[in-house]
């Protein structure tokens, strides 16, 4: 579904209307592209300032491993 | 907020997934799914696998007693390398209510079949498919697309994303133009 302007300036409300906010393959493929954001989003968050805290909370509650955190984190994008 | 409620009548909404043809509880953009039957999957992961699992599993047990929320399903299936949406997430959970999202608890015999069945999915997303979607916005032909009109799409379109998401996501993203190179950003993205 494309909105074809000739020679349309470039500004922000010729973006915003040529959005397809009703159709549904736009929304399907949208939702699409967002969860692959959010699951990249998700293990880069995880790989880069959460190990150390888990780590930390874990050993106070008493967890052995926990220091498994890191190795466990290094072998999950092999699951895709 | 009452912590637990009866199932008393609520409009068409069901506390428990059950398998009875019930209308769908939301309205959607898309037809609602018929309920899920997870008895039907077949467990396939190795046992090496189910112990790694486990143990990450377990690190967002943040209760003590080796379950996890409903709603940190989503977050542990993609740090397991899977890219579910969240309505994926919803149904797989059997249509919890947003209460039940908050509340309810599920432990890894239960999340084990949820997780193969979004592994099995036959539509996942492939590196062409995300190519394909965001060259609908490449408005001038040449592989980019312009980071303010990314940003206005992920905010209003399919699972809307946050300001702070979006934000994160394209951090460092955009070249001096403020244009984004799509295939480059998908490898990107692909790559963790």
């Amino acid at each position: 579904m494309e909105c074809l302007n000739d020679g349309c300036p470039k500004t922000h409300e010729e973006d915003i209307m040529d959005i397809p906010l009703d159709d549904p393959e736009a929304n399907k493929a949208a939702a699409k592209i967002q969860a692959s954001f959010r699951g990249h989003m998700t293990r880069k968050k995880m790989k880069e300032d959460k190990p150390r805290e888990e780590v930390k909370a874990l050993a106070e509650l008493g967890w052995q491993n926990a220091g498994n955190f890191p190795r466990i984190l290094g072998k999950l994008p092999e699951f895709c | 907020m009452a912590p637990k409620k009866d199932a008393k009548a609520a409009p068409a909404k069901k506390a428990e997934p059950a398998k009875a043809a019930a209308p769908a509880p939301e309205p959607d953009v898309v037809a609602a799914p018929p309920p899920l039957d997870l008895s039907t999957v077949k467990v396939e992961f190795t046992p090496d696998q189910q112990e790694d699992y486990k143990e990450a599993f377990g690190l967002f047990d943040r209760v003590g007693d080796a379950k996890v929320a409903y709603n940190q399903v989503a977050d542990i299936m993609r740090a397991l390398g899977q890219n579910p949406t969240n309505k994926e997430v919803r149904k797989v959970l059997g249509n919890p209510s947003d209460e039940d999202m908050a509340a309810k608890r599920l432990e890894f015999e239960a999340f084990l079949p949820m997780l193969q069945h979004i592994v099995n999915d036959p539509n996942k997303g492939t590196f062409d498919d995300y190519v394909e979607g965001l060259r609908v916005f490449d408005k001038e032909g040449n592989g980019t697309v312009m980071g303010a009109e990314l940003r206005i799409v992920l905010g209003t379109l399919g699972e809307k994303m946050t300001e702070a998401e979006i934000d994160a996501l394209m951090q460092g993203q955009e070249d001096e133009n403020g244009s984004i190179n799509f295939e480059a950003f998908v490898k990107h993205i692909m790559s963790i």
